[in-house]
């Protein structure tokens, strides 16, 4: 199955031409933005694959299962892996005006951070994970020092310092698990774990990794590197980041949750439900206090990976389709809303709310843009975010935490709240005199086709919710019922 | 549509925008009869099957006087706002806001099952804002947008809240289903929690008290706006809520306690506020208040008959206010002053606007002949009938007579205040008539207000009827619509509020006295104020927590580790499994000794760097023998190798930085880091000593097992890496290669930025390169060389591989560097690093692909023997190609990193 392959190797290829001194500086960006539509092109095959055959595996070097690497692809998988290269072309669409008279330096790493992404999602084997962790580790700080040097590598550290702390905990927790049952692929951890005693010891692992993937995920009060970090990169990189790194964290915790500690779930649950809950209010509260668009967006990834780790948290397959149309619903919007940061910078002149102002006069298109994707972070129909956080309230309810669906519709005003804050001083407030920024250009159309490309899904994900429900339904009930993935992984 | 023909001028714009309404008209109009003799008509599409949701609109009694309202008013409004706009605004934006709106609250009356109507509820919120903010230049027109839409936004979610409930008691979102259901909700536990959530959703909706502060704010609306919004549609929304859920939320204690007693609230301090208000708008929007408190306590009341009255009073306040608010408006657009102190004697002015502005503000007194009378009435009746109260039930008709006492207090002064009063103080510009066409809507809806004030029956009899059935659930309780009802009770009340009101009126000037003492309150700031204090609160509580010390998230992140293994780990009463236990010897206890104190000796002199480093090697060095000692040579040469390669980079880069650091952390926060160090260090051990001493069972056999024969080498841990996991070692030396291009990057940054060298650092030896070390460098390197490619070569049988065999070239060049410094070198080896590492990238990958031509999955390796003349056979396996992939992105990896230091270094050195 090379089709399992190629979402990887294609852009690890495209960057390994485009680090090439030899390859022409004009021919750069052509080769970044070719790479990308190759890998989008080559996802969407993978997922109509899983789509008429079921869960696909392929194994390494032909080595059976556990003892190769195995990929795998279930419903879920393909989907994050398409919705990544999706992402991915987005943000190297608009990233042009900004890289293309550099040579696209950068997006040769964005496509190893690609690769990584697509490699973790399609991974069956928690080392291999581990090793794609490292790469996406690796590719974004490249991405964020981006040849900015002495300043960005302080306001960095802290990202790298946490999240080596991450990776250091993860891999501890890879050795005890080998150590445990004798084996690292997903599938035959499944039925070994199974057959270990001794719970105690293996819940004790679980949290490990569980809290690894926390850090990951940015749940409080693990969240510390986020907002950190992000708000100093340049924001091409901060909209793929804050599309997509946080929720490789997610995938990885609802992986585990599901594959791995199924049977431990009454230790590990509880704690993930406060962690959640926190997570969504102190996100929310986080960001209402900020000034600078980029951290007020930052504080929300937080809130709003709360919504998805409560999902988890309640463990139903409903709840777990919530956190997987969360998940594909909360990438478009984040990035996008990134993105449409970066254009109120490019017509604004700033991301500091005191010093925009008169967007809305500027461009109607950026405002609708804005009111798109901030409203449907907010969940107001028909957008995407709505039927997310109806399905995470419906699930909440469904389990009998009517708190829980208070906090849900308490935070969901309160970013609804913030989003007005933007609204109000970038778009309606009158622009400073003399107005600051670059009238709309060239440059603009770069940066704002991705923009409108997003926001139009954004909508029609919105409108034709149906068959994303199913979606989200079967790809839900693959990972309630690993019977079938386990038996795609190692045969028999 | 508006917005596409704004170009061809207002006109233009208004008549595309009022093609919608028009086009709703046309489709309700033949459907009047049918519908009013008890039709319903349902339009449904399959929308979400798998929830069990339709799409639909349903249009019955109740749901064509709200639409009949909405379409008519609507199309008012359009014509109305033509005239009303600036002559530079061509209109196309607010248009198309305007329809918005008036689609989303036709989507409200129409939906079929609740989560749809939530949906248009939603929209209405935001087409709301972006209304009241249409002139968004001014702050009060933003302040009141964002207050209407926070507070109808958390009634929204309140209510969609409720509405899942609902869903999930009955089983079901249709409307239908729901109402034909009510005794499931009434019985259920959530009841409560059900009528409290949707109550929360009406009430912000309709802007009763507490929550109706944000209603005066969204005055800052352009007036047609104002006049649609608080007339007919966005604040009956609310009402609308309860008319359709009455069936099964009312009839209870709590029901009638809640909804009666927050309208009459809602009534008393509307009515009072109203008239305090100087500004015309003002004093329309507490009115407004007023009223639909009025309706509000109807609902709440309980009685079919006072169901019937307030469905009655919501068709009468739709045509008075609306078209109270756009003779304001005129007013405002011709004198260009809404302050009613300014505004006077405007009857010899404007004469016919004043007439009509006169009969609606009559009607909204309630004076006979006028529709407001009608309902008055019946409102009155009702409040005689209350018995809910017990004894104290006496003082609903009198509060009821105080609050129209009020209404008629307020009406007076819109009248006498503005047409009569003397003169006009000091207006902007000379009062007259508006133009012909934007007094015809107030003509028509005062018209209805007549009308339907002498001819109740024969006018809104029929639609009422039609209306209330639906609200009721079916019972149509006997009532009469007249005229003249008769010298009895209510009427009594009438005539007694009239007077009273004339008193209130007359007295203003003490009433205003007296609101002087108390503080004026303005509720936006407010609003804006306890959203700032909450704010700043919620920052102060997560400073504690996230400061931005990296200190401080590290404490806290492996707090949370700590507690997360912790919890389990309490559980485990046995550490020690069954697994036989390896002799321990003095090697083994004076190896973990050194490596024991060599790491905290690193820990306590951290901040003297030099030493640090040298501690650190140790720590390594002990690590590479221990991985010796248990038999792992591949293993122990790398780390090796990895420890030289590492320690001589930390030494390159020790030039940039200070050489020792000052201690910053107090005592305390020592001691807590610390014992958390501790701790986890203690939790970590126990586990692994728990794991390592249980009974173990591996896929590892089938490695040792298979290397030779299936992956064609005897080195199973180089088959590992290059065949096995081969995936896995692609992974790596990514990593590897992305880590040398992007330090390449930083340091390229670092090089223009031209930083200095901190002059606190560690200088460099006065003899640069030694002459011994030159020479014997010199004379190691071919022989360097061919060591690495002999461990290359014999990697795949025998400890070695093109990991350790780059590591080892690595070594090699670095010597020479140290010995020669970076310009020779430079000059004699013009190797292009990049090229290496991503050759050595695509190398590895090609590896992997190429197994794609023979149909095999990526990386599947071939090995054979094939047999050469001259030097016999040899083994040869497409793995060892991988690995030259990987022995070239090592050594590129290594020296583009050692390189750019170099170059920083001997640029640094020259300035």
């Amino acid at each position: 199955m090379i089709l399992l392959y190629l979402p990887i190797l294609l852009p690890l290829a495209t960057a390994s031409l485009m680090v090439m001194p030899a390859l022409p500086h004009r021919l750069r960006y052509p080769t970044a933005l070719t790479g990308s539509l190759a890998q989008l092109a080559v996802t969407l095959l993978l997922l109509q694959g899983v789509l008429d055959a079921g869960i696909l595996s392929a194994q390494t070097g032909n080595w059976p299962a556990p003892f190769g690497i195995t990929l795998v692809a279930d419903l879920l998988s393909a989907a994050m892996v398409v919705i990544t290269a999706l992402m991915g072309l987005a943000v190297i669409l608009y990233a042009q005006p900004a890289v293309a008279r550099a040579g696209g330096g950068p997006l040769a790493f964005a496509h190893v951070l690609l690769a990584a992404i697509c490699g973790a999602f399609l991974t069956g084997d928690l080392f291999n994970l581990y090793v794609w962790f490292e790469v996406m580790l690796m590719a974004s700080f490249a991405l964020m020092t981006g040849g900015r040097g002495w300043r960005a590598v302080k306001g960095l550290t802290a990202y790298v310092v946490l999240n080596l702390l991450a990776t250091l905990c993860f891999l501890m927790a890879i050795g005890l698990l080998y150590g445990l049952t004798g084996t690292l692929n997903l599938a035959h951890l499944h039925l070994q774990l199974a057959l270990v005693d001794g719970d105690a010891t293996v819940t004790a692992v679980a949290m490990l990794l569980i809290f690894a993937f926390g850090i990951k995920a940015a749940l409080f009060p693990l969240y510390h590197w986020l907002p950190a970090a992000y708000p100093q990169l340049p924001i091409y990189t901060a909209a793929l980041f804050a599309g997509l790194l946080t929720k490789v964290g997610v995938y990885s915790l609802l992986r585990v949750t599901t594959l791995l500690f199924a049977a431990h779930q009454a230790a590990i649950l509880p704690l993930l439900l406060v962690s959640a809950a926190l997570s969504m209010l102190l996100g929310v509260l986080g960001a209402a206090a900020q000034g600078d668009v980029r951290r007020i967006l930052s504080y929300h990834i937080i809130s709003q990976v709360g919504y998805m780790a409560l999902g988890i948290a309640l463990f139903t397959p409903l709840a777990l389709a919530a956190t997987i149309v969360y998940l594909l619903h909360h990438i478009v919007v984040k990035t996008n809303l990134f993105l449409i940061a970066g254009l109120m910078r490019h017509l604004g002149g700033a991301y500091q709310l005191e010093r925009l102002g008169g967007l809305y006069a500027k461009s109607g298109l950026l405002a609708t843009g804005f009111l798109v994707a901030a409203l449907s972070l907010a969940g107001i129909p028909p957008l995407s975010g709505f039927w997310a956080k109806l399905l995470v309230i419906r699930s909440t309810l469904d389990a009998g935490h009517l708190s829980l669906a208070l906090l849900a519709l308490a935070v969901g005003l309160l970013t609804l709240y913030s989003m007005t804050k933007i609204w109000q001083a970038a778009f309606w407030h009158p622009a400073a005199s003399p107005p600051a920024g670059t009238a709309p250009g060239a440059a603009t159309l770069w940066m704002g086709a991705p923009v409108a490309l997003l926001a139009l899904i954004t909508i029609f994900f919105g409108l034709g919710i149906e068959p994303i429900f199913q979606f989200a339904t079967h790809a839900a009930e693959q990972l309630v019922h690993p019977q079938i993935y386990v038996k795609t992984v190692l045969g028999g | 549509m508006p917005r596409l023909t704004e170009r061809w001028g207002r006109s233009a714009s208004a008549a595309a925008a009022a093609l919608l309404p028009a086009a709703v008209l046309a489709i309700l109009l033949p459907r009047v009869s049918a519908v009013l003799a008890g039709q319903v008509y349902r339009l449904e599409a399959n929308w979400i099957p798998s929830h069990g949701m339709n799409f639909g609109f349903q249009l019955d009694g109740l749901s064509l006087l709200f639409s009949t309202l909405i379409v008519g008013i609507g199309l008012l409004v359009i014509l109305y706002a033509r005239y009303y706009l600036p002559e530079r605004d061509k209109g196309g934006r607010f248009y198309a806001y305007l329809l918005f709106f008036m689609a989303a609250m036709l989507g409200v009356v129409l939906s079929t099952n609740l989560l749809q109507l939530w949906f248009f509820w939603e929209l209405t919120s935001v087409s709301s804002f972006l209304l009241i903010g249409y002139w968004h230049h001014r702050s009060d027109a933003r302040r009141g947008a964002r207050m209407a839409l926070t507070m109808t936004g958390a009634g929204g979610l309140a209510l969609l809240g409720g509405f899942v409930l609902i869903g999930q008691t009955v089983g079901s979102y249709d409307i239908g289903q729901v109402l034909s259901n009510g005794h499931l909700i009434q019985s259920s536990g959530r009841y409560h929690a059900i009528l409290i959530l949707v109550l929360l959703g009406a009430f912000t909706k309709s802007a009763q008290f507490p929550f109706h502060f944000w209603l005066p704010h969204a005055m800052a609306a352009p007036t047609p706006v104002s006049a649609y919004l608080h007339s007919a549609t966005m604040v009956k929304a609310g009402l609308f809520l309860l008319a359709r859920l009455y069936p099964i939320l009312a009839g209870t204690a709590s029901w009638f306690l809640i909804v009666s007693i927050t309208g009459m609230l809602t009534m008393l301090i509307g009515a009072y506020q109203a008239l305090l208000k100087h500004d015309l708008k003002g004093l329309l929007a507490y009115s407004t208040i007023s009223h639909l408190g009025l309706i509000t306590l109807l609902f709440g009341m309980g009685s079919a008959l006072a169901a019937v009255a307030a469905v009655f009073h919501i068709i009468n306040h739709a045509t008075f206010k609306a078209s109270l608010f756009m003779a304001a408006g005129i007013i405002d657009h011709e004198t260009g002053s809404r302050d009613m102190r300014k505004l006077n004697g405007l009857w010899k002015h404007m004469p016919i606007t004043a007439t009509l502005a006169m009969v609606a503000a009559a009607a909204m007194a309630g004076v006979p002949l006028l529709n407001g009378f009608l309902s008055k009435e019946m409102f009155f009746a009702e409040t005689l009938d209350q018995s809910t109260l017990g004894s104290i039930s006496w003082m609903i008709p009198v509060f009821a007579t105080i609050g129209a006492a009020f209404s008629v207090a307020y009406s007076l002064r819109f009248i006498h205040d503005v047409f009569f009063n003397g003169e006009p103080v000091n207006l902007p510009r000379k009062p007259h008539e508006p133009p012909r066409y934007m007094r015809v809507p107030v003509e028509i809806l005062v018209a209805l207000c007549l009308i339907i004030g002498i001819l109740p029956e024969y006018t809104a009899g029929k639609v009422l009827a039609g209306a209330s059935t639906v609200v009721l659930g079916g019972q149509l309780p006997t009532y009469h619509l007249h005229i003249w009802h008769g010298l009895n009770t209510p009427f009594v009340m009438s005539v007694i509020a009239m007077f009273a009101g004339g008193a209130i009126y007359y007295g203003r000037g003490r009433i205003f006295k007296l609101q002087t003492f108390f503080p004026a309150r303005d509720e936006s700031r407010l609003f804006d104020d306890a959203m700032r204090k909450g704010q700043h609160f919620f920052r102060t509580l997560l400073d504690h927590f996230d400061n931005g010390s990296m200190q401080r998230a590290v404490f806290w992140l492996l707090f949370v580790a700590l507690v997360f293994m912790m919890v389990p780990l309490m559980e485990l009463d046995m550490t020690i499994g069954l697994r036989p236990q390896i002799p321990v010897d003095f090697v083994m206890i004076s190896g973990a000794t050194l490596l024991c104190v060599s790491s905290v000796a690193t820990v306590i002199w951290h901040h003297q760097r030099l030493l640090a480093i040298l501690l650190l090697s140790v720590v390594g060095l002990v690590v590479a023998i221990v991985f010796a000692l248990f038999s792992a040579p591949d293993l122990a040469l790398t780390q090796l190798s990895v420890e030289v390669v590492t320690i001589v980079l930390l030494l390159l880069s020790l030039h940039f930085l200070p050489k020792r650091i000052r201690n910053f952390s107090s005592p305390t926060i020592i001691i807590r880091d610390a014992s958390l160090a501790v701790l986890i260090g203690g939790v970590v051990g126990t586990i692994t000593f728990a794991l390592l001493t249980q009974p173990f069972d591996t896929i590892s056999g089938f490695f040792t097992e298979n290397a030779k024969s299936l992956g064609g080498g005897t080195n199973v841990v180089n088959v590992i890496l290059v065949d096995f996991r081969g995936f896995d070692t692609y992974g790596e030396i990514s990593v590897l290669a992305i880590a040398a291009i992007g330090i390449t990057a930083l340091i390229d940054g670092i090089h223009q930025a031209k930083i200095p060298s901190d002059p606190n650092a560690l200088g460099w030896a006065i003899d640069k390169h030694p002459m011994m070390l030159s020479v014997i460098s010199q004379a190691m390197l071919p022989l360097a060389i061919v060591v690495s490619v002999y461990i290359f070569l014999r990697g795949h049988n025998l400890p070695g591989g093109g990991f350790i065999a780059g590591l080892i070239t690595a070594i090699a060049m670095i010597q020479q560097y140290v010995a020669q410094g970076y310009t020779w070198l430079a000059a004699r080896m013009p190797l292009n690093y990049p090229s290496m590492v991503a050759g050595g990238l695509l190398t590895a990958a090609m590896t992997g692909l190429g197994a794609f031509l023979w149909r095999q999955p990526f990386l599947k390796s071939w090995h054979g023997h094939p047999h050469l003349p001259l030097i016999g056979e040899i083994e040869l396996a497409s793995a060892m190609v991988f690995d030259l992939g990987v022995y070239l992105t090592v050594v590129g990896a290594c020296m583009m990193i050692l390189s750019r230091l170099g170059r920083l270094s001997s640029s640094s050195e020259a300035r």
